[in-house]
């Protein structure tokens, strides 16, 4: 760019996020004599609205043409600043952002040092703003077209929701069935039950021609980027088609008998079996892992609608955006964690849910370990707050309030149960409150404890040893059940999810959220969108409103058909160029090629198919290859002025 | 004054730049002797860029992105691997110690070990001393 560069530096308070560490008028001051610097200011949020319209009018003031702002991330705020840029009329990219927050002010403490360093990364973004050019942003054709992974709650309310936008929907759950864990163990309020709104969700997709469901399956790769990306599903075999009218005749002949994962382990299936009453397809199901294809369930089809023979396929579909849905893990204790798989009047949260689950294994009755107990102990906190060495350090949200709700259950159903809540904290919050003042009124006893109590299994039956703190003595319940009421943990699978999306994901292993105000339900991979508990524990009701959330940013994305990306793209100068070929090897999606131009033979960028990661530049061994943003000139000149050149 | 080493990072936008970022908000404290260069990729780091910062008076350079296997760009951080490998090499001809040197491969979620690589880095170079010293003996 011929012209020259005026540039002005500001420099942000953040409160005193920043300006408690960084003395930021000695920054302002020392901006002011690096070169081509016109204007350097100050400002107590840069990111507000007169923060914004400081620069603007900076910008036409003194007829600015790049603009350095010091301040929180360029993850953060980038986009705000590039906005201003473009109200004031200059192109958007001849900003630099200097991060001074996250790793400065944040990551110091003494004042001196932080000062110096944020002098040094603002000498670093002028460095490079003088060398910036501006850029125009590619625009693509979108695929009105997405990928909901995950078939619970979540999920499926997304993909209503996006069908209804109009949009296809290619909805893919990995276990033969939709409904998720809302269908088994959810209640909303103690009257209504999660298996009631799955139900009326799995009857709207049933209808809707745009919602395309894939049972079985899951997600193994996924390429292209946001607007164009292509996933390759893994559909695995059911071996029973549409014409199953789920007589049972065939379970009943099945020699195979596993754990039923949908009772949580209290009861056992067989191979050919219905996951659940309500479960979609409405066709029973083989489970493909553990069939040995005996064929006894053949012979016993009257209706033709068992083929052993069907086989795994592969789909591609080209999708606009990808919303991951894939929920939780109830978390499993150990073996002998407060006693569990000792004594089988020790149970989960979970299992007591389908206990009292009138399409349970007990048709509802309260029955554990073969006997109605008289007393039953809910441990609270297990697998969560750091009880235990192999507790997660955070708290999973639905569990006092899932906990209280049972127990209440419990009492209406059966008023002489002597029930004991021994717990951390009580956290029903907002209006679940109500029913913690209801558990007191039905004399549901609260045992408070600050060390985990201990579970002793013995010839005389069970007990719970807990030091009870108002009392300051240890004191003994016995009791003919107990319920460990277990929190919720990532997917065992999810990390291999991480992997094939490449979303990243927290130190707790769920997947993180862009940012949880400025950009909720987005993974930080462009186009990927996030719903459920797969980002943290979460309740049904805060899982469906994820899914409607995630549903509104695809649709806010895709609705106009066409997008514009980030220009960072390679290009390739012609007239240095000299035809080695060695950038088409190192690029990994294909998107350069040799050309002739001018009887010479030289690469050439598919501007569509850079993703802008730069290899090729730093394989090309003439320069004639340069990222935009990200010229070898532009780096250069940080590195210089990282050690204190200009 | 004791001596404080100038470290000078390449760090990638989604992995490594993330973890500082997540440091940061985390509130976690490390030395302040590391100027962060971003980049989209660690595979856009050309090896040149080292050998300047070395020869502008970095007495210490980290190259850092995404796990193998976790690169946003499917496999640029590979590419990384092979270029530093060979850098590597050639820094050791060129009498610059090893420790001076390194490739770390850290992900958006792992500020703590950032946090640990920054520490140890610095610990090591002070050890060391400065490296203009010994370049201006050799040249």
């Amino acid at each position: 760019m011929s012209e020259k560069p005026r540039i002005g530096v500001y420099i942000c308070h953040c409160g005193l996020n920043i300006a408690s560490t960084v003395n930021v008028k000695e920054v302002v001051e020392y901006a002011k004599n690096l070169p081509d610097v016109i204007v350097s200011r100050d400002y107590v949020f840069m990111c507000s609205t007169p923060g914004q319209d400081l620069i603007k009018e900076d910008i036409e003031k003194y007829n600015l043409n790049r603009i350095v702002v010091a301040a929180c991330s360029p993850s953060m705020h980038e986009p705000t600043f590039r906005a201003v840029l473009e109200n004031a009329g200059l192109n958007k990219y001849l900003l630099e952002m200097a991060n001074i927050r996250e790793h400065c002010s944040w990551v110091h403490e003494d004042k001196t040092i932080a000062t110096e360093k944020a002098k040094d990364l603002v000498r670093m973004a002028v460095a490079k703003a003088r060398l910036l050019e501006p850029l125009k942003e590619p625009e693509f054709e979108v695929q009105p077209n997405v990928l909901v992974l995950g078939g619970g709650v979540a999920g499926m309310r997304a993909a209503l929701e996006l069908a209804h936008w109009g949009f296809n929907v290619y909805l893919v759950e990995k276990s033969p069935t939709l409904g998720g864990r809302a269908a088994l163990i959810g209640w909303i309020e103690s009257k209504r039950r999660g298996s009631d709104i799955v139900n009326a969700m799995i009857k709207g997709i049933a209808q809707n021609p745009r919602i395309h469901v894939f049972t079985n399956s899951e997600l193994v790769n996924l390429s292209g980027f946001v607007g164009n990306f292509t996933a390759r599903i893994n559909v695995n075999p059911r071996y029973v088609n549409e014409k199953c009218t789920l007589c049972g005749e065939c379970s009943l002949e099945c020699p195979i008998d596993v754990v039923n994962e949908y009772e949580f382990g209290l009861g056992r299936r067989k191979a050919i079996f219905i996951p659940f009453k309500g479960a979609y397809p409405q066709t029973y199901v083989i489970d493909y892992r553990v069939c040995v294809k005996c064929g006894e369930c053949l012979k016993a089809c009257r209706y033709g609608a068992i083929d052993l023979n069907d086989k795994p396929k592969t789909l591609d579909v080209k999708v606009g955006a990808v919303v991951i849905a894939t929920g939780y893990d109830p978390y499993r204790p150990f073996m002998g964690e407060y006693g569990y798989g000792l004594h089988e009047g020790i149970i989960t949260l979970f299992q007591l849910e389908r206990i009292l689950d009138p399409e349970g294994p007990t048709h509802g009755e309260l029955i554990i370990g073969g006997k109605v107990p008289k007393s039953i102990a809910f441990i609270m906190c297990v697998g969560s707050r750091n009880t235990t060495p192999n507790a997660k350090n955070y708290c999973s949200r639905m569990c006092c309030t899932s906990t209280i709700m049972n127990a209440i259950r419990i009492k209406e159903k059966y008023p002489d149960t002597d029930i004991f809540i021994i717990y951390k904290d009580i956290m029903t919050y907002s209006s679940d409150e109500r029913l913690y003042e209801e558990a007191g009124k039905r004399l549901i006893k609260f045992i408070k404890f600050e060390e985990p109590p201990t579970v002793s299994v013995g010839p005389e039956g069970l007990f719970v040893n807990v030091y009870e703190i108002t009392l300051q003595e240890e004191i003994r319940i016995p009791v003919d059940a107990i319920v460990l009421s277990v929190g919720m943990i990532p997917r065992r699978d999810l990390p291999d999810l991480i992997t094939v999306t490449r979303v990243g994901c927290g130190t707790d292993g769920f997947i993180r959220e862009a940012h949880l105000k400025l950009r909720p339900v987005e993974a930080p991979a462009s186009g990927i969108f996030l719903a459920g508990a797969v980002t943290g524990p979460k309740n049904i009701i805060e899982s469906i409103k994820m899914g409607s959330a995630a549903a509104a940013r695809v649709t806010a994305l895709l609705s106009k058909g066409r997008i514009t990306v980030e220009p960072l793209t390679a290009t390739s100068d012609k007239d240095i160029c000299s035809g080695c070929e060695v950038c088409v090897g190192v690029c990994p999606y294909g998107a350069i090629s040799m050309t002739e131009m001018d009887g010479k033979r030289i690469a050439r960028v598919e501007e569509t198919l850079c993703m802008g990661c730069g290899a090729c530049v730093a394989a090309c061994p003439s320069g004639a290859m340069q990222q935009k943003g990200f010229k070898d000139s532009q780096i250069m000149a940080q590195v210089v002025a990282s050690l204190g050149g200009v | 004054m004791s001596f404080e080493p100038k470290i000078v990072v390449f760090a990638c936008n989604w992995c490594t730049y993330a973890a500082l970022d997540l440091a940061g908000t985390s509130r976690m404290k490390y030395p302040a002797n590391f100027r962060v260069i971003r980049v989209m990729c660690s595979g856009r780091i050309d090896p040149q860029f080292v050998l300047e910062a070395f020869k502008q008076g970095a007495d210490g350079v980290i190259v850092a992105g995404c796990h193998p296997g976790d690169c946003h760009y499917i496999n640029g951080n590979m590419k990384t691997l092979r270029r530093m490998t060979m850098l590597r090499k050639m820094l050791e001809d060129l009498g610059i110690e090893k420790e001076r040197f390194r490739l770390e491969w850290i992900s958006a979620s792992e500020a703590t070990k950032w946090v640990q690589v920054a520490k140890e880095m610095v610990e090591q170079i002070k050890a060391l001393g400065p490296l203009k010293s010994k370049l201006e003996v050799m040249v």
